[in-house]
């Protein structure tokens, strides 16, 4: 494999050498734009750390410094100290976790249905749930808001993760996944006496774990970063996740950018921490979404 | 036994009423979520829109037939939001695939560090859109702002960014292509390394320049994850929302107020539930709209 993008690439370079003469010249040039645009992408994150760890006074002093003198945790300390934004995280985190367990069980456990079992009527179903991919989910939002107040949800965590449950990525996903995996496999267990249930637990989740994988940190990048539907149904502050919390705070705080970068810093530091441990299963995900 | 009916593909009636059944079963944990938190509520909205709805009473709201839809089409608020939904669109999805393909295209080249490229362009994706809005409403500061401190060292008047009503929509644009320009990036990037190089190399052979390299065979190749990211943009930039709440709440004025702003504060400070399910259905039918053109200006001899 390796090998062969090596060749690949040298006879690259000899084609491009042979007939363009610019080849190593147009090879800087891309080098210069593409490390040039990822400094302009760092800059706004090298500005959120820089400036949480300030004086609130250095913060807003006109004249740019990048490397914060004295450099300073009192915007941390006081941002722990002050505000709820532990319990934040907690409800965050939660949130997330339960989201992403439940959205990895009953996504592959219709799949598993929609693809493994033969039964009249799942392609309409199937059909069904594809066709609400177009349903913008922010339309739903007033109807929702009712179903939920009249189940008495509003302000519990399952106002949040039940609706972000019922969207069909999932299904989509491991839908398309589950079919490749050859039937004949699962005629040889159904030979060996194996029930439908243990091929599910036995058999199609130990081979797709790839792919469950990718999905559970989609999903859970996705749950926590949520911000519209959770402003809308948690309403008390000890019930607020961390996108809704920063906002709160930086409406508390007029003008104190110590302190909103670092509320920002501790929102997404765990997100970061969590990418790039983990990068490649999140960005197959998103490669995932695009095949389709 | 099993096995046999499945490779014969005769299913006897004792057989196929288990597989329904356990099929049923194990479709219902998602079936009941589904029904209840998504197709239960879009045809409560579908017919909440044709009410004058009293939220304090349900009962005793007043069927108004397509009045809500009418009043809509009269509704200067309503024009404005949809013009600036529209604006934002424009603004950002174009640049998002041009951003995108140009970052793509960069990077699947002989370049070094190519993970590292590819794990910094994806990154701001990760964030929330409130912590880049927060971010961002900083950087475009006037009175402490990284860029127009830089602005200033080149001209005399930068702009005042989120107050003017002239930049401050094109401002929320940038701070979105930057924010989601990496997950449009990644799938052109992965689009682009399953073109097959032999087509390249026959392009050269026929002689082929960079420039028809990309247009005969690049574009053409890469059309299903160039239409998958334009209708996904599109989609994503009708439903804008976290990033103009929180940098300018819709202002200066009404000049960056978007539809589900609007629908928002038509449902939850105005209470008028039945008016902001019309508004949803409003976007809902555009969102169908754009996908289904899209489709067949793009999409539609993909094979």
């Amino acid at each position: 494999m390796s090998e062969a993008t090596a060749d690949q690439s040298q006879r690259q370079e000899e084609v491009g050498s042979s007939t363009t003469t610019g080849f190593s010249m147009r090879n800087v040039l891309v080098h210069v734009a593409m490390y040039g645009a990822a400094l302009v992408f760092v800059i706004p994150y090298a500005y959120m750390i820089s400036t949480s760890l300030k004086t609130s006074e250095a913060a807003v002093a006109t004249g740019m410094n990048w490397i914060p003198n004295p450099i300073t945790l009192g915007s941390y300390i006081q941002l722990f100290a002050t505000s709820q934004i532990l319990q934040w995280g907690l409800n965050t985190l939660l949130i997330s976790s339960i989201t992403t367990l439940l959205v990895l069980l009953i996504d592959s456990m219709i799949a598993f249905s929609l693809t493994r079992l033969e039964w009249k009527g799942q392609r309409y179903l199937l059909a069904l749930i594809v066709a609400s991919f177009m349903v913008p989910g922010f339309v739903n939002i007033i109807p929702l808001y009712l179903v939920i107040a009249e189940l008495g949800l509003i302000n519990n965590y399952l106002a949040v993760i039940l609706p972000f449950a019922a969207g069909p990525l999932g299904v989509f996903l491991l839908v398309q996944f589950f079919r490749d995996i050859p039937y004949e496999l699962q005629e040889a267990a159904q030979l060996d006496g194996f029930s439908n249930f243990r091929i599910y637990t036995r058999m199609i989740l130990p081979l797709s774990k790839s792919i469950l994988t990718a999905l559970a940190l989609f999903m859970f990048v996705w749950s926590w970063n949520q911000f519209l539907w959770p402003l809308i149904v948690l309403q008390s502050e000890a019930a607020y996740t961390l996108p809704i919390g920063v906002v709160v705070l930086r409406d508390n705080f007029t003008i104190q950018p110590a302190l909103t970068m670092a509320s920002a810093v501790v929102a997404s530091g765990p997100l970061f921490i969590l990418f790039l441990l983990l990068q490649e299963q999140l960005m197959t995900a998103v490669e995932m979404q695009g095949v389709t | 036994m099993a096995t046999t009916d499945k490779l014969d593909g005769i299913t006897p009636e004792s057989r196929s009423g288990r597989e329904l059944m356990e099929g049923v079963l194990f479709a219902s944990p998602y079936l009941i979520i589904f029904g209840v938190f998504l197709l239960l509520p879009l045809l409560i909205g579908g017919y909440m829109s044709l009410f004058d709805w009293n939220a304090l009473a349900p009962a005793e709201s007043t069927f108004i037939g397509l009045d809500n839809y009418a009043r809509l089409l009269a509704d200067e608020q309503f024009q404005n939001a949809l013009f600036n939904t529209a604006y934002f669109a424009v603004l950002t999805v174009p640049s998002i695939l041009l951003v995108g393909l140009g970052l793509a295209l960069g990077v699947n080249r002989d370049i070094k560090g190519q993970g590292f490229l590819r794990a910094i362009f994806f990154s701001p994706y990760i964030l929330t859109v409130s912590v880049a809005a927060i971010l961002w409403t900083d950087l475009y500061s006037t009175q402490y702002g990284v860029i127009n401190y830089y602005l200033g060292m080149v001209m005399s008047n930068p702009p005042q960014w989120l107050q003017s009503r002239l930049f401050a929509m094109p401002a929320i644009a940038l701070t979105t292509v930057w924010w989601l320009v990496g997950f449009s990036f990644v799938i052109l990037l992965s689009a682009r390394q399953s073109v097959p190089e032999y087509l390249y190399e026959a392009a050269k052979l026929d002689g082929a320049g960079t420039w028809r390299q990309f247009r005969d065979v690049t574009v053409p190749q890469m059309r299903g994850a160039i239409f998958f990211v334009i209708v996904i943009n599109l989609i994503w930039a009708f439903q804008v929302y976290g990033q103009p709440y929180v940098m300018t709440a819709g202002g200066p004025g009404q000049a960056t107020e978007t539809l589900v702003m609007y629908l928002y504060q038509a449902a939850f400070n105005q209470r008028s539930f039945g008016y902001a399910s019309a508004i949803g259905y409003v976007l809902t039918a555009i969102l169908v709209g754009v996908s289904i053109a899209n489709y067949y200006l793009l999409g539609g001899d993909n094979e």
